[in-house]
């Protein structure tokens, strides 16, 4: 009796467990296991193939770029997504008469699918009627619809610049919101400690306001690293990673991949992977997330 | 439900001895097909579709069309039922690959290539599916085009063929009165259209959806190709390389779309019904979508320009069905493709998405379709991507996601990197 009183605990957390084993651990087990199968482009396995997946992954001429333009893009979509947030955060958190009309607008872009945002602002931008255009004419910055100045995402040098707004654009109602929520927590008596010390607003933002923050903001931080690492539609909607490979991330080539070579394809999604944990442990680290507030 | 059991035992039986009776010739078809649909019970075919339509939603649907064909089917065989997956066409091959690894394969596939499955050993030879008299009214070429070592194993879907279009109101506009023949008549009329203030004379479209196509085109026009006469791979040739400096001058001139390498076709023919295009290569298919954006009868069509004379070939495309022989359901999809292709299904592809049917009768039909004309003329003498090979799989992808580059960097290098593709291996 007592023997099964002390398994109970497993009747409460097997499900769960049996779900994570189902979700997560066995899609992960079987994608490093295909991507050491000869898999041809029907997705018939023809056996073993050692690390020759990874052989041909790392032999493609535009691999280095790729990986070194998935880092940039991710910091860089990071970095602006939580400095734009803070702000936002800071400004929603105070009273103003329509504050909850704003707040209820900032959650939008959140609402909308990505595709279908990263489908719009591919429109916006097109070349012959996209409004974005139509207003550049107006204002004299590009003389005619239609040719190549007016073609921002056709250039990889004008078109990862809108990849990345767009990508922040999307990123920024969920990130305000985490850190909203991580404001409404700070206590008003350390605020007020602050004023009688007499301490002045930039100190008290710098030495109060983002300590207290610092758990909200590393889970909306890495929370954010992942999904951008992993970000697909946008980028796929707007370019394809075209002109060649040039705005392509490692998640853009492995979905290239896929069509000619499955087994290629899952050893990006292994290297992937591993960004992801190496990326994540990287964050943690610098952003010493399980240190107390001093 | 025992009663219930007999009738459908007995429908079986009689579906089997009919189905005997006219697969005599063939020799046999799939035994174990036929047992299964003896046993009484319903059989149901997965069936894996490609969208030539708008997408889901739109009255021209993939979902929307298929339903017609499949309830017709169904109400003619009770004890068949036809679930269709349709998928489109970026999507379409991926996913059956997924299928297939997940060993979830379907019974039937319509899609653009077979050849594959069929090295693989997937697939119900044609004459376990078809009927003789189905079989034998396709059109010569395209049915040996669905030979594998001289067994046919794909069954030609539809077709298409390419010309060039031309706006006759932009073209009297800029003083042009006939379409040009030669690259070097192209040239002089695409100068005419940007003076006359057209923003893209030439529609180019060498981005992903299928740069494949429109660079074909222009590498038959001086009298190149994916490969050499001796069917060697020969993306670099010297024709070749030339093909592409050309283009890339008319690039640099600003005679084309911009920045070709990343521009769809869809997006292209879209732009030429809104009249922004004075040129562009297209098909059949094209045409709902000029006079949807309406164009109607503002458009001309002639033959494809080349170096120093128009084209006498064009690319034909050629999309295929094939039956899978894993689940053993021969007799059953016999009977659906007997009932597709004899039946209004067939035409009303034609009908609805402007695409060239594969039978002697079903381009009788369509003979007197004045702007289908010109394609269906085409067809007889048409050349075709090199998807029998292999190297298909892996040259065609390289060759949608960077061929582009092509007309903005040095072609010789590009078209390099894609011949390494071809060769490695």
């Amino acid at each position: 009796m007592r023997r099964l009183r002390a398994l109970e605990p497993l009747a409460w957390t097997g499900p769960a467990v049996v779900l994570i084993a189902l979700v997560v651990l066995w899609p992960v087990v079987e994608m490093i296991r295909s991507s050491f199968l000869k898999i041809n482009r029907r997705g018939v396995e023809q056996g073993f193939y050692g690390f020759a997946n990874y052989d041909k992954l790392f032999g493609e001429k535009d691999f280095a770029d790729i990986m070194v333009r998935s880092v940039i893009w991710v910091v860089a979509v990071v970095a602006l997504t939580v400095l734009i947030s803070l702000a936002l955060a800071q400004l929603f958190n105070q009273r103003f008469p329509g504050r909850r009309v704003a707040r209820w607008a900032l959650i939008a872009p959140w609402a909308a699918s990505v595709l279908m945002t990263a489908i719009v602002f591919k429109w916006m931008l097109d070349p012959e009627v996209g409004v974005i255009n139509q207003i550049r004419l107006k204002l004299g910055l590009i003389d005619a619809l239609g040719g190549a100045p007016a073609d921002q995402l056709g250039d990889a040098s004008t078109a990862m610049p809108w990849l990345i707004f767009v990508a922040v654009f999307v990123s920024v109602p969920f990130t305000t919101y985490a850190l909203l929520a991580g404001l409404a927590t700070i206590p008003a008596d350390v605020y007020e400690a602050a004023k009688m010390d007499g301490a002045s607003k930039l100190r008290t933002y710098w030495s109060i306001t983002l300590p207290l923050l610092r758990p909200a903001l590393t889970v909306a931080a890495l929370i954010n690293v992942m999904n951008v690492f992993n970000s697909f539609p946008i980028i796929w909607a707007m370019t394809h990673g075209q002109p060649g490979y040039s705005t392509a991330t490692s998640t853009i080539l492995m979905f290239i991949l896929k069509g000619s070579n499955i087994g290629e394809s899952a050893a990006m999604s292994v290297v992937n992977f591993g960004m992801v944990l190496v990326l994540t442990v990287i964050f943690l680290k610098v952003s010493r997330w399980n240190k107390e507030v001093a | 439900m025992r009663i219930k059991l007999a009738g459908g035992a007995a429908l079986g039986v009689a579906a089997m001895l009919v189905l005997s009776s006219c697969g005599s010739g063939s020799g046999g078809s799939g035994s174990s097909g036929d047992q299964k649909s003896s046993d009484g019970g319903q059989v149901t075919l997965k069936m894996v579709a490609a969208d030539y339509g708008d997408g889901p939603g739109k009255p021209n649907s993939g979902e929307t069309f298929w339903k017609g064909v499949v309830d017709e089917f169904q109400a003619a065989n009770p004890n068949i039922k036809v679930e269709v997956q349709v998928i489109n066409w970026n999507d379409i091959d991926k996913q059956v690959a997924t299928m297939v690894q997940n060993g979830q394969v379907p019974d039937i596939l319509q899609t653009g290539d077979y050849s594959g499955f069929a090295k693989d050993d997937m697939l119900y030879k044609v004459e376990e599916v078809l009927s003789p008299n189905v079989s034998g009214d396709m059109l010569q070429k395209f049915a040996e085009f669905g030979k594998v070592d001289g067994t046919a194993y794909g069954i030609p879907f539809v077709s298409s063929a390419r010309a060039l279009f031309y706006n006759k109101e932009l073209f009297t506009k800029a003083g042009i009165s006939e379409p040009p023949k030669t690259w070097d008549e192209l040239k002089a009329d695409a100068e005419k259209l940007k003076k006359a203030g057209v923003s893209q004379p030439f529609g180019l479209p060498l981005g992903q959806e299928e740069a494949q196509g429109e660079s074909f085109l222009w590498m038959l026009g001086n009298g190149g190709g994916y490969k050499d006469a001796s069917g060697k791979w020969a993306i670099n040739s010297p024709q070749n390389i030339e093909t592409f400096t050309y283009l890339k001058g008319l690039v640099n001139a600003g005679l084309t779309t911009p920045n070709p390498g990343t521009k769809d076709r869809k997006t292209v023919w879209e732009d030429f019904g809104a009249g922004k295009v004075g040129m562009v290569n297209g098909g059949p298919m094209s045409i709902p979508i000029f006079d949807a954006a309406g164009l109607k009868d503002k458009y001309g069509v002639a033959p494809i320009p080349g170096k120093s004379g128009p084209l006498d070939t064009t690319l034909g495309v050629m999309d295929w069905i094939m039956a899978f022989n894993k689940n053993g359901h021969a007799a059953e999809i016999k009977k659906f493709f007997d009932f597709f292709y004899t039946g209004s299904a067939a035409q009303k592809i034609s009908d609805t998405y402007k695409l060239l049917p594969v039978t002697n009768g079903g381009i009788q039909k369509l003979s007197s379709d004045e702007k289908l004309k010109p394609f269906l003329d085409a067809l007889p003498n048409a050349s075709f991507y090199p998807f029998q090979d292999p190297k298909w799989a892996d040259v065609n992808p390289a060759i949608k996601q960077t061929i582009g580059g092509a007309v903005k960097d040095d072609p010789a290098k590009v078209l390099g990197e894609l011949q390494k593709t071809a060769d490695a291996g």
